[in-house]
C-alpha cells in the first residue's frame, strides 16, 4: 500500500514540476503571506509585551505547531481537501473503478510540497523552543514532545478535513463548510484559546477539536501546566478522532451518488 | 446603461448562492471574533492608546465587516481565467472598453457582498460587542463615500493583477502579494501609528491606508473626511495605470486555450 502511495506521489509531483516558474513563485508567495500573518501578531506583542500572559515565543510555538500539523496533513492527504471538485465533475466515479482504495487515491492526487510552510513552521518552532529552553521555562524534553504534538495535530487536522469532505457526499459543495471547520478553526487555534469565551473554547476542543492539535498539549510542553498525562490523553483523543472520521468516511462513500455528467 | 445592466446581472447571479454565503459569513464571524478577542486580551493589561480596549474591538470589528467590500473581490476580476481559456479575445473584441466592463461586473459583485455579507457581519458585531455608533449623521455619509473610494481602489488593484496575466498567464501569486500587503499596510489589524517606523513609511507610500485605515477612523470619529481627497488622487492614478495597461495589453494579446 505504501509503495503504491509513493509511486502515485512521485507521478503527481512530476506533473506539478512541469511548470517550475509557478511552483517557485507560488512557494515564495505562500511564504510571504504566512510571514505577514504572523508578523501582524508579532508587531502587536512586541509593542504590548504579551497577550493574557502568553509571550511572543509561546504564541509563536502555538502558531508553528498548528501550521506544521496542517502542512503535514495537506501534503500527505492532498486532494482530500479538494474532494468537492471530484464530486462536482463526477471524476470520483473513475476512482471507484480503480483497484486502489478511494481515500488512498485521493491522498496521492496532486501532491504539493508546501516548502514555505514547512520551513516557516519549523523555524518558528525551533526559535521559540530554543528561547524557552534557554530561559529554563522548559527542558530539552520539549523537543520530542513537540514532534509528538505535531504528529497528533496532523492526524487531528486530517480527521477534521476528512469528516468535512465526507459531508460532500450529501451536500456536494463543501468549500464554505471548510472555511468554518478548517480555515477559521485553525486560525483561532493559532492563538491561546484562553482568549476566547467559554463556548468557543468548548467548540474548539470538542466539535472541531483543533484545541488538541496544539493548545491543550502545549499547556504542558511549554508552560508546565496540567501534567504529563495530557500527552497520553491527547494521543487517545487523536486515535478516537481518526477512528470516528474513517468510519464516517466509509459510511459517506457507501451513500455516494454520482453528480457529474 | 450597459454598465448598469452588467452590474445588475452580476448582483443577481450572486443571489443564487445566498445559502453558501451565509455559511461563509459564519467563517468570517469567527475570524473577526479572533481578532477582537486578541485585542480584548491585550486591552486587559494595557490602555491601548487613544483607542482604548473597547475602541480597538470596534476598530477590528468594522475592518472585518468591510473586508468583503475592499479585499475579498473576484481574483484579478476574472481576467486571469479569461486569459487561460482564451475568452479574453472575445472581451477585447467587444465595442466597450475592457476596463469598464470588468469594473461594472465587479461593482455588482461588491454591492451584493456589501448587502449580504458586510452589513449582516456588522450588525452581528454591533449587537455582540455593543459597538458605539457615530452620533453625527454626516459621519455616515462621509464613511459611505470613503468606502466607495476604497472599493474602487481595490477594484483597480485587482484589475492590474488580472491584466498582468496577459504577460505571465498565471497571476494568482500577485493576488496573494496584494492580500499580504493589504493585511500589513492597510491598518486592517494594527492601527498604522503602532507599526514600526520604517513600515509606517512604506505604508504611507501605498494606497492601502486609504482602503481601510482612514475609512475606519472616519467612522469612529477619530479623523475628519480630508483623507477622501487622498483616496480620490490614488483613484485617478490607478485608473490611469489600468487604462495604460489595457492599451498595452491590446498589443500583447496571445490566444490561449483551445
Amino acid at each position: 500500500m505504501l509503495r503504491m502511495y509513493r509511486m502515485l506521489v512521485i507521478a503527481s509531483f512530476r506533473s506539478r514540476m512541469q511548470h517550475p516558474f509557478n511552483f517557485v513563485f507560488g512557494t515564495l508567495m505562500a511564504a510571504v503571506v504566512n510571514v505577514v500573518e504572523f508578523s501582524l501578531i508579532a508587531v502587536v506583542l512586541s509593542r504590548f509585551g504579551s497577550v493574557q500572559g502568553w509571550s511572543t515565543y509561546e504564541v509563536a510555538y502555538l502558531y508553528g505547531a498548528i501550521l506544521l500539523s496542517k502542512t503535514l496533513y495537506r501534503t500527505v492527504a492532498s486532494d482530500v481537501h479538494h474532494l468537492e471538485k471530484y464530486l462536482v465533475s463526477g471524476d470520483l466515479d473513475q476512482m471507484l473503478t480503480r483497484p486502489v482504495p478511494v481515500l488512498l487515491a485521493l491522498m496521492a492526487q496532486n501532491v504539493t510540497i508546501y516548502v514555505a510552510e514547512f520551513l516557516q513552521s519549523a523555524v518558528m518552532l525551533a526559535i521559540s523552543l530554543s528561547v524557552l529552553i534557554g530561559s529554563g521555562q522548559t527542558s530539552w524534553l520539549a523537543v520530542p514532545q513537540t514532534l509528538f504534538v505535531v504528529l497528533c495535530g496532523a492526524i487531528i487536522c486530517f480527521a477534521i478535513g476528512l469528516a468535512t469532505a465526507t459531508a460532500g457526499f450529501w451536500i456536494t459543495r463543501i468549500r464554505e463548510l471548510q472555511v468554518i471547520t478548517e480555515d477559521s478553526a485553525r486560525f483561532a487555534a493559532q492563538y491561546p484559546l484562553s482568549l476566547y469565551p467559554k463556548w468557543l473554547r468548548y467548540v474548539l476542543c470538542t466539535a472541531i477539536p483543533v484545541g488538541f492539535a496544539n493548545y491543550i498539549p502545549s499547556l504542558y510542553v511549554v508552560r508546565g501546566e496540567l501534567g504529563g498525562w495530557i500527552l497520553a490523553a491527547t494521543a487517545l483523543f487523536t486515535a478516537g478522532c481518526l477512528a470516528l472520521s474513517m468510519r464516517f468516511w466509509r459510511f459517506g462513500l457507501s451513500r455516494y451518488q454520482s453528480a457529474g455528467s | 446603461m450597459l454598465f448598469a445592466v452588467l452590474a445588475r446581472k452580476s448582483f443577481k447571479r450572486n443571489l443564487q448562492y445566498r445559502m453558501a454565503h451565509l455559511l461563509q459569513n459564519i467563517g468570517s464571524l469567527v475570524f473577526g471574533f479572533v481578532y477582537a478577542s486578541i485585542w480584548a486580551g491585550i486591552g486587559a493589561a494595557s490602555p491601548l492608546g487613544s483607542y482604548g480596549p473597547q475602541g480597538m474591538v470596534a476598530y477590528v470589528a468594522f475592518n472585518q465587516s468591510v473586508l468583503h467590500i475592499v479585499l475579498f473581490l473576484t481574483n484579478g476580476l476574472g481576467l486571469e481565467q479569461s486569459v487561460r481559456t482564451g475568452h479574453i479575445s472575445l472581451e477585447l473584441m467587444r465595442p466597450t472598453p475592457l476596463f469598464y466592463q470588468t469594473v461594472s461586473r465587479e461593482v455588482g459583485n461588491i454591492a451584493y457582498q456589501a448587502l449580504y455579507k458586510s452589513v449582516p457581519l456588522f450588525i452581528f458585531y454591533f449587537l455582540f460587542f455593543r459597538l458605539p455608533l457615530p452620533s453625527h449623521p454626516a459621519v455616515y455619509g462621509w464613511t459611505a463615500l470613503s468606502l466607495l473610494c476604497s472599493a474602487y481602489l481595490a477594484i483597480c488593484l485587482q484589475y492590474l493583477i488580472g491584466i498582468a496575466a496577459l504577460w505571465t498567464t498565471e497571476s494568482r501569486w500577485l493576488f496573494w502579494v496584494n492580500y499580504a500587503c493589504h493585511l500589513l499596510l492597510s491598518g486592517f489589524f494594527i492601527p498604522l501609528e503602532w507599526l514600526p517606523g520604517w513600515l509606517r513609511h512604506v505604508s504611507a507610500a501605498t494606497p492601502y491606508p486609504f482602503i481601510q485605515y482612514h475609512t475606519t477612523r472616519l467612522f469612529m470619529g477619530l479623523e475628519g473626511p480630508q483623507p477622501i481627497i487622498g483616496s480620490a488622487l490614488w483613484g485617478a492614478l490607478l485608473t490611469a495605470l489600468c487604462l495604460g495597461a489595457t492599451r498595452l495589453a491590446r498589443r500583447k494579446l496571445e490566444i490561449q486555450g483551445g
